[in-house]
């Protein structure tokens, strides 16, 4: 590490790197999202020469035009196009500097207090609770300006849950955004065009590189080279940004260590892929997604859930059902491209529901998996490189799904809506509470409803018990002494609340230990 | 981990349950009716592979069906945007994709499934509907995973279409306010 204050760093993009470049750093960092932007700015206010590798473009407020036909290629991984490998799951995963910052919907919440007690009671994290991390969400909400709830963010879309989870009796309440200056457009699925919305690319990122980092775009991270249980390097694909398809390569070695950032499934899939570390088993498994039932209303009195803050009021009435999975209710927004790719059925059917957009109001219940018996999704690579999740709907997932979807209509039915429709490719009307009934008596099989997910965990689990997790309560690889895992997939289950601003502060608890334990001669953890 | 010729292929939206069964049907695109050429050059797909993904979009979309005035799968040209997507996707996942309309087409396929014996852009509308709609609610998952790979593609190009959005009552993208530099 240097004494004096370094220059500041750069964004070098792909196109700018020669067929064939070596780098030389402390610490290569993988994904430029919370987790990899977190690592960044505090091992490079530490003093650390850090490079930051991401495989997706760099754009900024003057590139997000609102259209989702840019947006969702441009900015999310395979292009808006990742599902599960049977296709039940659509995934929105973010893939560009600033990762699923970009484009989350700034609901930003602490760790339940419930589900860090399971982790310590059964998953072996016994040194992180409330306390340990209170700073560090701290810290992160003040440089993402996550203010108290705000009235004034809740649109017509969120106004309808708020009022009908009013009336039932469900506590409906108000989401903390991590924005400034919000002018409400409605677009942050898509990228902010104000800024207002604080990604990581407009805070830890531009941080790390005002302390010197450097970080590299359009750099796919193929492989984590290691010898004798220690991370030397990683190498990656110099992508086109034209075809996405490789046009050069690149290896950084660290002087220090590697730190993993690529998100639930990417970064199970590059230590899969580069054989590194995987002696467990427990790599790529127990992956989970918060599975997410939409069900749609038709008011009478247009929503127009494409404009306003596109999440503003959460219930969690719902998410302790005892011994049945549980889940939370939201809002999505509704643009033409996400509402017709989950509207059922083709043609003229399917143009009777798309011509009544205005009209519609949506809610969303994110399952909670992990806490029961389900053992959620497995992350696999295929000697070509391409990344497949495998997921199971565990039937009791599919009793919770049918449970929201009754609890969602009788919801909509009281904040007034004129008729809620499912969205199984066969459709069930519901005008009152007796329709209901019918929702158990569909199949729930894949593809035949609408399920996506927004939100990746797992699939490199944190605990104590190296043969059942991958890195330690502070991120560190239990097999590669100085190899760490920063993103959500140390979570070793769903949280039961939007994961954003649990990873940045996780990483923040886990970086922090990474600075003190590289800077001292003597290696030990975990410390508070 | 590579995959036999005897088992489906089941990676990703674009890429899902595709049947290497395709390779079983060398003929299947010796009867496909081209239909008009691609507006744009094609990066991926056959000419047969876009004629059949031509076909389908056409169904697909509302521009086909009663409505005559809403735009069609081919002015919105969602064939060419998705052959434009799929050339930037992992290989693996825009082969298999080309597998599925193999499939899809077939006529040999389409009696056991659908009862159609017509290669599918040689079928009537209502046939090419029927088809859609036994993929659609099949027992298989990997046939309504097809179909799914299908619709999904054709309504994300042709819905996020500026021409279409005030047929759905979409103003479009407000004005952005101005903010110092």
């Amino acid at each position: 590490m240097s004494d004096g204050a370094k220059p500041a760093g750069r964004i070098v993009p792909g196109a700018a790197l020669p067929a064939m470049s070596a780098h030389e750093v402390d610490f290569a960092i993988v994904g430029s999202g919370a987790g990899g932007a977190v690592a960044a700015a505090v091992l490079a206010a530490a003093g650390a020469n850090v490079a930051v590798v991401e495989e997706g473009g760099h754009y900024t407020r003057n590139d997000f035009n609102m259209q989702e036909s840019w947006a969702y290629p441009a900015l999310y991984q395979e292009h808006g196009n990742r599902a599960t490998d049977d296709l039940a799951i659509m995934i929105l995963q973010g893939r560009n500097v600033g990762g699923g910052t970009t484009v989350n919907w700034t609901s930003s919440f602490r760790t339940p207090p419930a589900t860090l007690r399971l982790w310590a009671e059964r998953h072996g994290v016994t040194d992180i609770d409330e306390a340990t991390l209170a700073p560090h969400f701290a810290a992160v909400e003040a440089r993402l300006d996550v203010g108290p709830g705000n009235p004034d963010d809740v649109n017509a879309n969120n106004r309808k849950l708020m009022d009908g989870a009013g009336k039932l009796g469900w506590n409906p309440a108000l989401i903390r955004r991590a924005v400034k200056n919000c002018a409400r457009l409605g677009y942050c699925g898509m990228g902010c065009p104000l800024d207002a919305k604080r990604s990581s690319r407009t805070t830890f990122l531009a941080d790390a590189i005002a302390a010197g980092a450097t970080v590299y775009t359009d750099c796919r991270v193929k492989l984590v080279e290691t010898d004798r249980g220690r991370a030397k390097a990683v190498v990656a694909e110099v992508l086109d940004p034209a075809t996405d398809q490789p046009r050069g390569r690149m290896i950084v070695h660290a002087r220090k260590g590697v730190v993993l950032a690529g998100g639930a499934i990417n970064t199970p899939a590059l230590l899969l892929r580069s054989h590194a570390g995987t002696d467990s088993g427990a790599v790529g498994r127990r992956t989970f997604l918060h599975p997410t039932v939409p069900l749609v209303a038709f008011y009478d009195q247009p929503i127009e859930a494409f404009y306003g803050p596109p999440q503003s009021v959460s219930v969690h009435h719902f998410a302790d059902r005892g011994a049945r999975v549980g889940y939370f209710l939201e809002t999505s927004p509704v643009h033409p491209m996400l509402g017709a790719i989950a509207f059922p059925g083709f043609g003229d059917a399917h143009r009777q529901i798309a011509e009544r957009l205005p009209y519609v109001q949506a809610t969303i219940a994110l399952l909670i998996d992990g806490h029961h018996d389900d053992e959620g999704g497995a992350v696999s690579v295929t000697n070509s490189g391409r990344i497949g999740l495998r997921y199971p709907l565990h039937a009791s997932l599919r009793e919770a799904a049918i449970d929201a979807i009754g609890n969602m209509a009788r919801l909509q039915l009281a904040a007034g809506a004129r008729e809620v429709m499912t969205l199984h490719e066969t459709p069930i009307l519901i005008r009152s509470e007796a329709d209901i009934a019918r929702v158990a008596d569909a199949p729930f099989e894949a593809n035949g409803h609408t399920l996506f997910s927004a939100h990746q965990m797992g699939g490199c689990a944190m605990g104590s018990d190296p043969r059942r997790s991958v890195v330690s309560t502070r991120g560190r690889h239990h097999q590669i002494e100085n190899l760490w895992v920063t993103d959500g997939s140390v979570f070793p289950t769903a949280l039961g609340a939007n994961p954003q601003l649990s990873v940045y502060a996780h990483a923040r608890l886990f970086a922090t230990e990474i600075a003190r334990a590289t800077a001292a001669p003597a290696t030990a953890e975990p410390s508070r | 981990m590579t995959p036999s010729r005897r088992t489906f292929l089941k990676r990703g939206l674009i890429g899902s349950g595709v049947l290497v069964l395709a390779g079983a049907l060398p003929f299947a695109f010796r009867t496909t009716a081209i239909g008009r050429r691609p507006r744009r050059e094609l990066r991926l797909l056959s000419l047969e592979e876009h004629a059949v993904l031509s076909a389908a979009c056409a169904r697909l979309v509302p521009g086909g069906g009663a409505d005559p005035t809403w735009p069609t799968a081919e002015t919105v040209d969602c064939a060419g945007k998705i052959d434009a997507l799929l050339a930037t996707v992992h290989p693996d996942a825009g082969n298999d994709f080309r597998r599925l309309l193999r499939v899809f087409e077939s006529g040999f396929l389409g009696t056991f499934i659908a009862a159609s014996p017509r290669p599918f852009t040689r079928a009537a509308p209502a046939d090419q509907d029927a088809r859609l709609e036994a993929w659609r609610r099949s027992r298989f998952t990997m046939l309504r995973s097809g179909y799914q790979a299908m619709k999904r593609l054709a309504h994300a190009t042709y819905y996020s279409s500026p021409e279409v959005f005030a047929r759905i009552g979409y103003p479009g993208p407000p004005e952005v306010p101005k903010v110092p530099a």
